[in-house]
This record gives C-alpha cells, structure tokens and sequence, in this order.
C-alpha cells in the first residue's frame, strides 16, 4: 500500500523532467553481450537453476510459472513474461548486475570475474536461454 | 506500464528509506502464527520457561571454589533483576559497553572466579532467560538517552550496509519488505523484543547473536566472531529501533 | 542439566473432578536422522517413555518417537479422588532418566 502511494507520488514529481532521466527510460535499459562459454546455453538447464533452492534460488523473492513449487516469494516481480518485457541481453545483465539498472534493487549480483560468484558464465546463460522463452 | 514499474522500484526506496514509523512496529510476537502465540502466551506450555527454570536453580547455586551464587551478592532475582534487560546492552562502570550475555560472563569471571560459561550455552542462556524474565511488560529503553548514541550510529551504519554474496542490507529486507514472502518465510520487523528466545526451527534456546548470525550467513556474508564489538553496536542499534516496545521475553519464535 | 516443569491445578479440587495436569521437560530429543556440517550422524538421543503415577498408581504413560518435538510437552485429563502425590518419570536413550513431582490436593 505505501509503496504504491509513494510511486504514484514520485510518477507525478518525475513527469515533468522524465526526459532528463534518458538512462532510466525503459529502452535505455543496458544489455549485456553474451558472456564466453565452453557450451552451448541450456534452456532447461537454465530453468533447474532458477527453481534450486541452493543455486539461483530465484522463488525465495520471485514467482513464476512453476507450478510444482511451493512457496513462491513476493519481493520481486512474477518471472512470467519476463522473455515478452525484456531483450535477451537486458535479461543478462539484470542476472549479471541488476544495481548497475537500479542502485537499490535487492536483486543479487549472480556474476563477478573477481571470484566469489554465485553462478558461472555457463549457468548465466543457461537462466538467461530460459527466461527468454517465458513469452507468457 | 514498464516505465511505470521501474518508477516504482525507484520510488520505493526513499519512500521508505526513513525505517519504520512508531505507530506501525510490529514485534516478532505479534507477527508470528497463532499457534506460536499460544505456546508463547502459557508460561507451561513456553519451552523458554524451562530455561528460566534452570536459570533459577543456577542462580542461587554457589560454584564449589566457594564464591557466592549470583545471589550471594543480587539477593532476590526478581527484586534485583528487575527491568535489567530492558536497558541492555549498557555501559559499564569501567567504561565498557556490554550486552547482557557478556555482562554475566564477567560476573561468572570477577566474583565466581569460574571459567565464564560460553556464549549459546545452555547454562549461560538459561541464566539470561531467568533475567530477562523480569523485565517482561516493561519498555526497551532507549540506548541512545543512556549515553550509547555512538553504538547507535554504529550499530545503524551497519544495518544500513549492503552485506555478503547476495548483497544485502538488514534494512532492505526488515525496513523496506517486512510481511512480506521470502520463499514460505514471512519478513518480521526485526525487533529484538524476546531475546533469549525459544526457536522451533532450532528446537532450542539462543541469543539474538545466533539469530543474527543466520542472517548473515542467509545473505552469505561472514559472520563476526561470537561477541564481537559489531554484534554489539547492531545489538544497540535494534533495541534504540524498538525503544519503547515492550518485551516479551522468553519469547517463542517460529 | 535436566530441567522439568509440572502444572497441577492451584483451584480448589474436589473429589471426582477431572483436572488436567501438564508437563514439560528439556530434552533435545535428536532424531538420529540429521548430519553435521561435515557429515556425520547425530546420534539418535531420545526419551522413549514417560509414565505418570498418581497416589502411586499409573494413570497416565505415552511412547515417544522421533517425530515428538524438543521439550516434550503433555497435557492430559485424570479424575481426582484424594489428595496425593503426581509421579512423572521419563525414560529415553542413553540411560536418560528423570523422575519429578507434584502434589495434588483434594478439599472435600
């Protein structure tokens, strides 16, 4: 409830200078190119990944179209249509880094080249092959 | 729409940024199941009353070495140790800021002369619940009006700060998403109101330090060692975040 | 340190009354079934058995398995008929044993 009171606030303050935000508009949204791989992406792979509890653990905050799965989370926007609303390389770089498109998300960094990371470079593109298929 | 959305993810953080207004904290108590709150509401049917008992067994018990039981020098328990826990952590007369835990150990220490007991015992959170039993009703006082602003700030610095693998804050979570779904997990405020608690996920007793330790863990961030200074300051910061909450410990918590 | 609790009613009893007496004891109760960190079994630790004997006769006992949660709790029904001691004894593994008790006063 406060959070739609305080969007529609913020929609009507930010209406005036909307076009000044050019880097927030929906299709400056950045993308991401495909990361090297050793194999080809996987979709199904890639929906094992975000379902695990222990890997992408995508359900603790997002629902879906999963229906063997208990307990969708509600922190975060339903994962279905996600293939309809994104580009594949936006959907990338949301998995990759999604503060790099909103400072404050809560959504976690899932890739890092530095160590410490949470999927491969295969598994980014396996969840990424996936989510594109999810038109609906 | 989809420009509309991401306004709203934007918007969302300031909106809420400030934490949670008084009037709408909600305890960990009130916020979890019925059938919790009724385990919790009857002191016989409480696993946590089990603690205070033997907490009060300890309390009166001599160590061998001779020195006296903790009522050798407090007397009555619920005379001396009344509204204690409602203004820990506290500053010490050396100057040392404490929680109750380390208070104890000190005691168990200087005038036991024992090998304090470690935290997350049995013994030392028993002796903890048979404490804090007797501020149960009362108000958290505000560490800040008891010269612990530093600690707050601290301690707020903390929860503030984006945290571990996942990246995450306390506050992204306890400020800005309370109630709602984390898998099958409903978001609690984060008030600690019941500490020592009862938790059927552990089927034990423990501190506010284990609780806070399986958040960390939860973001994959590394824990600080068991009484650590940042547990403290965190410890300080929650309850200036409660003050003026009652407490309801030992509490029982899902 | 084995810690148990025991609630017999304060109100005035008279003989016939069903009261309804409560326990609660600290017990882990480990099912056997769970692993450390690294590996290893947590050895099953459980109590199997509690008896209650009131005026020295069993009027109440229940078996216990691993599916009873930490603390085993019970709360049950007995019919007064005179004043007199409320036995509990838990039996489990490991020679676990704990006895504990309460008097039951009838008025009248």
């Amino acid at each position: 409830m406060r959070l739609s009171a305080g969007a529609i606030g913020f929609a009507l303050l930010l209406a005036l200078p909307a076009a000044a935000q050019a880097p927030m508009a929906s299709g400056a949204v950045p993308e991401a190119a495909p990361l090297p791989v050793s194999r080809p992406a996987d979709p199904a792979s890639g929906r094992k990944i975000v379902v695990e509890r222990r890997r992408g653990f995508c359900l603790l905050c997002h629902s879906g179209p999963f229906p063997e799965e208990r307990f969708h989370g509600d922190l975060a926007p339903s994962l279905a249509g996600t293939g309809s609303r994104w580009t594949e390389g936006q959907i990338r770089a949301r998995l990759i880094g999604s503060t790099a498109i909103n400072p404050e998300t809560i959504m976690p960094p899932y890739f890092r080249k530095d160590g410490g990371t949470i999927l491969t470079a295969e598994e980014i593109e396996d969840v990424t092959a996936f989510l594109t298929t999810l038109r609906d | 729409m989809r420009f509309f959305i991401f306004l709203a993810l934007i918007a969302a953080v300031p909106a809420l940024a400030q934490g949670i207004a008084p009037q709408d904290r909600r305890s960990g108590f009130e916020t979890m199941g019925p059938e919790a709150q009724a385990m919790q509401r009857d002191d016989f049917s409480n696993p946590a009353m089990l603690g205070v008992a033997a907490g009060e067994a300890a309390w009166n018990s001599a160590p061998a070495n001779g020195k006296p039981a903790c009522s050798g020098c407090h007397g009555d328990i619920n005379a001396t140790m009344r509204g204690v826990d409602a203004r820990y952590p506290a500053r010490q007369a050396n100057g040392a800021v404490m929680d109750l835990t380390g208070r104890i150990q000190t005691c168990q220490s200087q005038h036991q002369a024992i090998t304090p007991e470690p935290r997350e015992s049995a013994g030392l959170l028993a002796l903890q619940a048979a404490v804090a039993l007797r501020s149960r009703g009362m108000q958290i006082e505000a560490p800040a009006s008891r010269g612990l602003s530093e600690a707050v700030s601290r301690g707020e610095a903390l929860y503030r700060q984006r945290l571990g693998q996942l990246n995450l804050s306390c506050a992204q979570c306890h400020d800005d998403h309370w109630g709602r779904s984390l898998g099958g997990t409903r978001i609690p405020q984060g008030h600690p109101t019941g500490y020592p608690i009862f938790r059927l996920e552990w089927q034990a007793m423990g501190s506010l330090q284990r609780r806070l330790r399986n958040c960390f863990t939860g973001v994959r961030a590394e824990p600080f060692p068991a009484g650590a200074s940042e547990w403290i300051d965190l410890e300080i910061y929650l309850r200036q975040r409660a003050a003026g909450m009652a407490s309801d410990a030992p509490g029982v918590r899902p | 340190m084995t810690t148990a609790m025991i609630l017999v009613p304060r109100t005035p009893i008279r003989s016939g009354d069903v009261v309804m007496l409560k326990a609660m004891i600290s017990h882990p109760m480990e099912t056997g079934y769970r692993r450390t960190e690294n590996g290893e079994e947590i050895p099953r630790n459980i109590i199997r058995r509690m008896i209650c004997r009131y005026d020295g006769v069993e009027v109440f006992s229940v078996e216990m398995h691993q599916a009873i949660a930490a603390n085993p709790f019970m709360s049950f029904g007995v019919v007064a008929t005179k004043t007199g001691p409320v036995e509990f004894e838990w039996v489990g593994d490991n020679g676990f044993r704990h006895r504990q008790s309460a008097q039951l006063t009838v008025t009248g």
